[in-house]
């Protein structure tokens, strides 16, 4: 069974604009995705799709299936539990008062509490690196350590797909290292919006080329981020990382 | 216009309490009917937007600066009943966090500043919005709040035996209508910059509620009754003699000695409850009275 | 004010810090309630919660200065009201009790939210029913005071970086400028918290 699947999934904004047109393709289970192209492409409004967020109304029949359920009203409950969404700012998605709230508020909503809420939420922070921050408040927090505990939060909830909105962004290097290899750990489908092409690289068997809202390329990064010419047409860049030998990347690569 | 602890005594506590109460219950309620879900964290967002935008320091005159207490400028962005929400969320996180204005004194604090302010604003933009326009609708109101605000903290005050009134009230009558001033030109100017940027915020977020009004409206016209009206003798009392007139003054004064006298407790003053009720029975008399006739203006305005 | 000074010390290891918000809660309101309402002038009462809260201020090892300047800090507006009684007939009486009573009031309840992570205060207040949506927002409120803080600096700085006059109309149009960005600001971060919150199952009740 597919982990993601979309078909021909058009959306417009309020206004009336085109985000996105007729974006089909499909994620297998344990896959890893990353999502490129240039800003306002349509990569956060495409990964707010995965879980119902967008559109305002829930289209039937829906243009998108996870894990073989279409995203309707009625499923909403299981599919945001199957995908688990980490949104671009960390403040944005860290809003409760403490590292404890925060990650227990996805199983909280699921029904889960008490000593088997404490034990689940002590071994997600465990898993980002973070075990004994349950009690710290979010604004003593690093930028780095906020975006761990997000991804506690979503983690906690075992998700089958996992949605990145620019998981690496004004992280220092070594916050960036650590997170991607915790990435690479995770079991999860994941599809990656991201303009950090060394992540692409490294952690993902596979590059999508958005731009104003349709698919361009679909293909191994190796050979799409390679290409200099679409990459300029589409206000990227080849990265320097494939200019070089890189043993790390014959692992990634498919 | 924080009131600290110890300032007021057990009656006053106990009165203002269950005003606040009463108003924030009612507005909670408001929210949950009106609000959509999606706009659920806008308050706790709003709240703490108007906790950082008092914390910018306006500078006044000689070294010294005033800051912006919000309750206007909440009622116009949110509306009346959100409104009293985000500011009733900032006064609690202001007395359990940074033990500005005493716990006996939650329920005055609220009442003043969270309750009378913006509803108080919300009243007179409103009506005034279509004839003076926003800029000088929002002005008054900021100006307004504060002041009646001020003169029901000084009320609470003063029934609780700790000030005099004739001292109090020009005290804070006088300072507040300075701050006043610096209120509505906060207000004003911070109203102005959200509209040049983003003009439909502003009829986003302030939807038509006139029910939200109503009950909110009466509560704060009765603390006003309850509060500042029995000090008030040298004023010109409009809904005092409306109540006279209406005979409930001594009636209601009757109503209360009658089964009382014998139970008088010296120095208690009855009286004053006496007319501190028919005020109360008046105050209805005069909103129903003002509901209807709005109500039936409105019909007309419909039908034509 | 400087948020981040006040939960400082909330996580320190101490007796006072130890016990539970519900009763701690309850035992300085009720101390508050007896020292701010008790009728007329109980001076042994006063001295005798003087020297309790004493007592717990040395158990709870916070540092003596910062009491002191959380003490100060809402000393203005008492002050000017006790003042004012000052005028009456046995003012001076009136004006020592009136901020007698104030500032013990004041110390109980910085002595119980300086030695109480904020967050065990609003579970409590969870418990005693206060309606959700009320608790929600107090909650978002505490969490976002800080970020919210922080973006009118960075802003108020950003602005500041580019302005060349100083005359006070111009202060007031930038502070005015400013305080209207972060309410814009604040809308759309509402928006993507509500998208956070609905992405981890969250319904409202």
């Amino acid at each position: 069974m597919k982990a993601v699947e979309l078909l021909d999934l058009t959306y417009r904004y309020p206004d009336g604009s085109a985000a996105l047109g007729g974006i089909s393709f499909s994620l297998d289970a344990g896959e890893r995705v990353a999502l490129i192209g240039p800003n306002g492409a349509g990569k956060s409004t495409l990964l707010l799709h995965l879980n119902g967020l967008l559109p305002e109304r829930p289209a039937v029949p829906s243009a998108v299936t996870i894990c073989g359920e279409p995203v309707v009203q009625e499923n909403f409950f299981r599919v945001r539990k199957n995908v688990g969404l980490l949104f671009q700012d960390p403040d944005d998605q860290l809003f409760c008062p403490t590292v404890f709230e925060d990650v227990a508020f996805g199983p909280r909503q699921f029904g889960l509490a008490g000593a088997a809420l404490a034990a689940k939420v002590g071994a997600a922070l465990a898993q980002v690196g973070l075990a004994g921050y349950e009690n710290r408040p979010p604004h003593h927090l690093s930028r780095g350590e906020k975006r761990r505990v997000c991804l506690a939060g979503v983690l906690i909830c075992e998700p089958a797909v996992l949605a990145l909105d620019e998981p690496t962004t004004d992280l220092d290097p070594r916050g960036r290292r650590e997170l991607k290899s915790l990435l690479r750990q995770l079991p999860a489908a994941q599809l990656i919006a991201t303009h950090d092409l060394e992540l692409v690289v490294e952690n993902c068997t596979r590059a999508i080329l958005l731009d104003r809202g349709r698919i361009i390329a679909d293909g191994p990064p190796s050979a799409l981020l390679a290409d200099e010419t679409l990459m300029l047409a589409h206000g990227l860049e080849r990265p320097h990382i494939l200019s070089h030998a890189h043993p790390h990347r014959s692992q990634g690569g498919s | 216009m924080h009131i600290p602890d110890g300032f007021l005594d057990a009656k006053t506590a106990l009165a203002t309490g269950v005003l606040a109460v009463a108003g924030l219950g009612l507005a909670l309620r408001r929210v949950r009917q009106s609000f959509p879900p999606q706009r659920i964290p806008l308050l706790g967002l709003a709240a703490a937007f108007i906790f950082a935008a008092q914390l910018l320091n306006f500078p006044v005159a000689g070294g010294t600066s005033g800051h912006l207490l919000g309750g206007a400028l909440a009622a116009v962005l949110l509306g009346p009943a959100a409104a009293v929400v985000a500011m009733s969320a900032v006064l609690v996180l202001q007395c359990l966090l940074f033990s500005d204005g005493g716990v006996t004194a939650l329920g005055a604090n609220l009442f003043n500043m969270a309750v009378v302010a913006p509803v108080v604003a919300w009243a007179v933009f409103r009506p005034l919005e279509r004839i003076a326009g926003r800029g000088g609708a929002v002005a008054l109101a900021a100006w307004l709040s504060t002041v009646i605000a001020a003169l029901v903290c000084a009320g609470e005050l003063a029934w609780s035996g700790r000030v005099a009134w004739h001292l109090v009230l020009p005290a804070m009558g006088g300072v507040h209508a300075l701050i006043g001033l610096g209120e509505a030109l906060i207000t004003t100017l911070i109203l102005g910059a959200i509209a040049a940027a983003r003009p439909e915020l502003l009829e986003a977020t302030a939807p038509a509620h006139r029910r939200d009004l109503i009950g909110l409206g009466l509560l704060v016209a009765l603390g006003l009754v309850v509060l500042v009206a029995p000090f008030a003798c040298p004023w010109p009392d409009g809904l005092e003699r409306v109540a006279a007139r209406l005979g409930f003054e001594q009636h209601t004064a009757q109503l209360l000695k009658a089964p009382l006298a014998d139970y008088a407790v010296p120095g208690l003053p009855w009286e004053k409850l006496g007319t501190v009720i028919s005020g109360v029975i008046g105050t209805l008399a005069v909103f129903v009275a003002a509901w209807a006739v709005v109500r039936m203006i409105g019909k007309k305005a419909h039908n034509v | 004010m400087q948020p981040d000074l006040i939960d400082r010390y909330a996580r320190l290891d101490s007796p006072v810090h130890a016990l539970a918000a519900g009763p701690k809660l309850c035992a300085a309101l009720a101390l508050v309630l007896l020292v701010a309402l008790w009728p007329g002038a109980p001076w042994r009462l006063l001295g005798a919660v003087a020297a309790l809260l004493a007592a717990l201020a040395a158990l709870s090892r916070m540092p003596p200065r910062f009491l002191l300047r959380r003490l100060l800090i809402a000393a203005p507006f008492a002050l000017g009201v006790a003042a004012l009684a000052l005028l009456q007939p046995d003012g001076l009486r009136i004006f020592l009790l009136l901020l007698a009573k104030s500032t013990l009031c004041l110390a109980a309840m910085i002595l119980l939210t300086a030695t109480t992570p904020f967050t065990d205060l609003l579970e409590a207040l969870r418990r005693a029913r206060v309606p959700p949506v009320f608790v929600t927002t107090l909650a978002l409120l505490y969490r976002y005071l800080f970020v919210l803080r922080d973006e009118a600096g960075r802003m108020r700085r950003a602005r500041w970086s580019r302005s060349f006059s100083a005359t006070r109309a111009h202060r007031w149009r930038v502070l005015a400028t400013v305080a209207g960005q972060l309410f814009i600001r604040s809308t759309g971060r509402a928006e993507r918290i509500y998208a956070a919150m609905s992405a981890r199952g969250w319904e409202v009740k």
